[in-house]
């Protein structure tokens, strides 16, 4: 009989449940919520304290995110530009070097595997960050390609440092030239330690990037460098406001990757998704390519919109109708927006809504009020993304709050 | 820079049925082969001096008559030096069994106990397959949507199939995705007569008499009823046949003409460059290599990760080597007439020790007991030799591609004498008459033709690679996503043996589509 209870001497061949980031350790202490959820087989936080403390934090002071968590693959070698061309939707080719791109990926239906960060070292040194696993699949994009792929998920910690003062906490804490480092731009501080200047929260912020027998090391200057400057960790509630402000669509919630859809009607194209800027069409043959181009032709059968919705009621998981009556498609993400101050959804709309047809669009939303249930039907309309814009995000050098 | 309508690579019977077609349609065809004489698996080879002998494949089952009437074969050469072969199947207790079209018997003319069971199966599964042979003559069903006419066609067929009436329509279905050992062993005793029958379910491929789908592959191969003929000349006066045919056509043939890469622009190809260099353009190219070498060929990047997975993950284990033997003499098989010798010589004892044969092979073996398929072409074909010598052409089912000690000409050897070591207890003194021998391992049949892991068929003939799931989902139409490519070995629908088909079938295809532009 198999034995699935850990052995006597506590040996296993396999590593069981969830484990701690190499931040693990400094985070812990934070937690006064105790709320903490799964990621990728790590544990993370979905809070530390309340959401609203810590999602003003973000907007207004600076936090710290562990991105730890995040799959990462370097690949690299003589093709690695034509792998990750062969790969993503857009000319990896027309990156600068030590640049990041957003990027997606697709299967040959031209349905969306995933989303992701692509940083472009050099030609011959990329490296994915993406929210689902990619090894095999960038196993089946590589082959008969001269490159190497490596899974660095567990070699590389991550920590975003996000928020207005961000900035001033790393020149606090003693980097030097973060200064120049423009929007989505990369640069090594140390050896075994990069930043790029890319998050999740559509504000000004860094993404740290260090050997995870580095990440003690890093912690202990960055964390008292903050002192001054409100550094605060935050958990996953607060980010997904900040993302949903940004605009930034989420894998899962604002579309289903084509690989973990047993639906294959729920394959999204980058068109569905409001994501045209990210194909192109220019660069040679890609996974998808052609399915795209007659996608492109048919048109999208779907639309992920923007909407701003009346009343303050946040709109998760509402039906979206036309004129009322028609059903017209569902919210994906949602929030009353405390920085925006509006009502925000991404819904996906079936065409023509959202596409030809864009007007005259209503939002079922119920809610529960003190053990009853409400319902409200709120007039949205389309408007574009972001949500948030704010120029300190982009300001270089940046400011110092 | 001479510029081609079309581009055949490989001059095996598929390219030149596919040039032949093509020219005759009007189309300016030229034929690229690596090796420098037409055939690829349908080829001569002199053992010795003087003897000339078919070096792998030697029988002709599955070509059919409308084919040679389409290609013109019999106005280029094709003439059999026996029809109708009969087929022995030795056994170690000297009653070898010989079956034909008559039926079956003892070779000194006693009748077998299995006699009726024996024949009603086979004509059961004869009808059968009369049936599934009108698939073979079109393009695999769609799987992405079905013209009126093709659904006119399935519904035929099915009606064909409802219409052999209720046991055997019940029969059809219950035996469609069996194996060959129970489908047999339901009739017939395990024996020789059973192993012979059961031969022709596995015969080139890496699979047993208990692996699933075997009946739908001995269908396939009872096509024309089962019959053997010795085509006159060998197999490659076969494919001088076709080469006449394709040239009569009109299309060019260039032997020595290696293809390096395929020229892809924009998502259409337009032309090739051979190894050494020299460009050749072309609207469209037909490659009867298999799917993966011919996405190689045209680069790996133009094709979905999904597509090139799919044609990677190709079944294609080659399980079958040749020995041929250059003889002094006549080999004297004991308890054989002068008739049955001239037939098809199987060595097949039982369908029991066929799979056991196949186990070695799995794990990399050289068979101790070989699976043997003998013919002695010089005795109906004395053209073949100079003199009073004779070539023995012998096929040996579970050899593996993957040896484990590796193919060598130390390994060669071992399997030669294995071979004659059993041939010997059947015809003493024939050892003793073997003046050279010649051996292709699966491995020397994927040097020397490309077919990959040496398989006969390139990638195996089992229910999930065929019709439309062969070469693989997706491009069962013989087009390959890049305009203008396409696949014409087989690899693709119907299939392997030497008919041919799959080559007029891909020519038909890339006739349906207008020339693209020609790159300035």
């Amino acid at each position: 009989m198999t034995n699935h209870r850990p052995s006597g001497d506590g040996v296993l061949p396999v590593r069981r449940g969830l484990v701690e980031t190499p931040f693990g350790r400094h985070l812990r202490p934070f937690s006064l919520a105790e709320d903490w959820m799964p990621w990728a087989g790590y544990v993370s936080a979905r809070r530390f304290e309340t959401v609203e403390a810590e999602y003003f934090a973000i907007r207004n002071q600076a936090t710290l995110f562990d991105i730890s968590p995040m799959h990462k693959y370097a690949i690299t070698g003589k093709d690695a530009l034509a792998v990750v061309n062969r790969l993503v939707t857009r000319n990896a080719a027309k990156m600068g070097d030590n640049r990041v791109g957003y990027s997606v990926w697709c299967d040959e239906d031209g349905f969306v595997i995933d989303d992701g960060t692509l940083f472009r070292f050099s030609e011959n040194s990329f490296r994915l960050c993406s929210q689902e696993p990619q090894y095999s699949w960038l196993h089946d994009i590589a082959w008969g390609f001269d490159v190497s792929i490596e899974d660095q998920s567990e070699a590389i910690a991550g920590l975003a440092l996000q928020g207005p003062t961000s900035f001033s906490v790393l020149h606090a804490a003693g980097f030097e030239g973060v200064e120049k480092l423009k929007p989505f731009g990369i640069m090594e501080l140390s050896p075994g330690l990069t930043i790029s200047r890319t998050g999740f929260t559509g504000d000004l912020g860094y993404e740290l990037w260090v050997d995870a027998d580095k990440a003690d090391a890093l912690w202990e200057r960055l964390w008292p460098a903050g002192r001054n400057f409100g550094l605060r960790p935050i958990g996953y509630e607060a980010l997904n406001m900040a993302r949903i402000e940004a605009g930034f669509i989420a894998a899962g919630v604002d579309f289903q990757p084509i690989h973990h859809a047993q639906r294959p009607s729920r394959g999204r194209t980058p068109f569905e998704l409001g994501l045209d800027w990210l194909v192109s069409f220019d660069k040679g043959y890609f996974n998808g390519r052609r399915a795209l181009t007659a996608a492109r032709q048919r048109g999208p059968r779907t639309m992920l919109v923007a909407l701003e919705i009346e009343g303050h009621k946040p709109a998760q998981d509402a039906f979206v109708y036309h004129g009322r009556k028609k059903e017209a498609g569902h919210v994906t993400s949602a929030l009353w927006s405390p920085t925006c101050k509006r009502n925000l959804a991404l819904a996906e709309l079936r065409a023509p809504y959202g596409i030809s047809v864009t007007d005259d669009l209503w939002v079922e939303i119920y809610h529960p009020k003190e053990g009853k249930w409400e319902k409200v039907m709120a007039q949205a309309k389309i408007i574009e993304r972001p949500f948030f814009k704010n120029d300190r995000r982009s300001a270089t050098p940046p400011g110092r709050f | 820079m001479t510029h081609f309508d079309a581009i055949v690579i490989g001059a095996g019977h598929n390219g030149l049925a596919a040039a032949a077609t093509l020219a005759g349609a009007g189309r300016k065809v030229v034929v690229l082969e690596k090796n420098a004489v037409p055939g690829g698996m349908a080829v001569n080879r002199a053992i010795a001096p003087g003897f000339d002998c078919p070096a792998m494949a030697h029988l002709l089952s599955n070509l059919d008559a409308a084919e040679v009437k389409a290609l013109g074969l019999d106005k280029h050469g094709l003439a059999h030096a026996a029809t109708d072969l009969p087929t022995v199947s030795l056994s170690a207790d000297g009653r070898h069994v010989v079956s034909d079209a008559k039926g079956i018997r003892y070779a000194d003319g006693a009748t077998h106990a299995d006699e009726k069971q024996f024949l009603a199966l086979r004509a059961r599964l004869v009808r059968f397959a009369a049936k599934l042979a009108e698939l073979k003559r079109n393009p695999p069903p769609s799987l992405t949507g079905i013209e009126w006419g093709e659904a006119l066609s399935l519904g035929k067929l099915a009606l064909g199939i409802r219409r052999m009436g209720k046991e055997d329509t019940r029969e059809f279905l219950r035996v469609l995705l069996s194996n060959a050992y129970d489908t047999i062993l339901d009739e017939v005793e395990d024996g020789p007569l059973a192993g012979a029958f059961a031969l022709d379910s596995v015969l080139g491929g890496h699979i047993g008499p208990r692996s699933p789908g075997t009946v739908l592959t001995l269908m396939y191969r009872l096509a024309n009823g089962g019959a053997k003929h010795l085509p006159r000349g060998g197999m490659g006066a076969v494919m001088r046949a076709f080469e006449g045919a394709a040239k009569a056509a009109g299309a060019e043939i260039r032997y020595g003409a290696a293809v390096a890469r395929m020229i892809v622009e924009s998502d259409r190809i337009t032309g090739v460059v051979l190894a050494d260099g020299t460009e050749i353009s072309g609207a469209q190219v037909l490659s009867s290599l298999d799917p993966k070498t011919t996405m190689i060929l045209a680069g790996v990047g133009h094709f979905d990760a999904e597509m090139i997975r799919r044609a990677r993950n190709i079944r294609s284990k080659g399980c079958t080597a040749k020995v041929n033997l250059a003889l002094s003499g006549a080999p004297a098989f004991a308890g054989l007439s002068d008739a049955q010798h001239r037939g098809r010589l199987v060595y097949a004892p039982s369908l029991a020790a066929m799979e056991k044969a196949f186990n070695r092979a799995k794990y990399g073996e050289l068979p101790t007991d070989p699976v043997l398929e003998v013919t002695v072409p010089s005795l109906s074909d004395p053209g073949l030799v100079e003199g009073d010598g004779h070539v023995l052409s012998a096929v040996v089912q579970y050899v593996p591609y993957a040896l484990k000690q590796g193919w060598s000409d130390e390994s060669r050897k071992a399997l030669a004498d294995i071979v004659v070591d059993c041939l010997e207890t059947f015809a003493p003194g024939l050892k003793a008459s073997v003046v050279a021998s010649h051996v292709m391992s699966p491995l020397d049949i994927e040097t020397e033709t490309g077919a990959p892991g040496g398989h006969w068929h390139h990638g195996e003939m089992i229910a999930d690679q065929m019709l439309m799931l062969r070469p693989a989902p997706g491009i069962e139409r013989y087009a390959l996503p890049v305009a203008g490519l396409y696949l014409c070995g087989s690899s693709t629908h119907p299939g392997g043996d030497v008919t041919g088909v799959p080559g007029c079938n891909a020519a038909k295809a890339s006739l349906q589509s207008k020339l693209g532009r020609v790159a300035a």
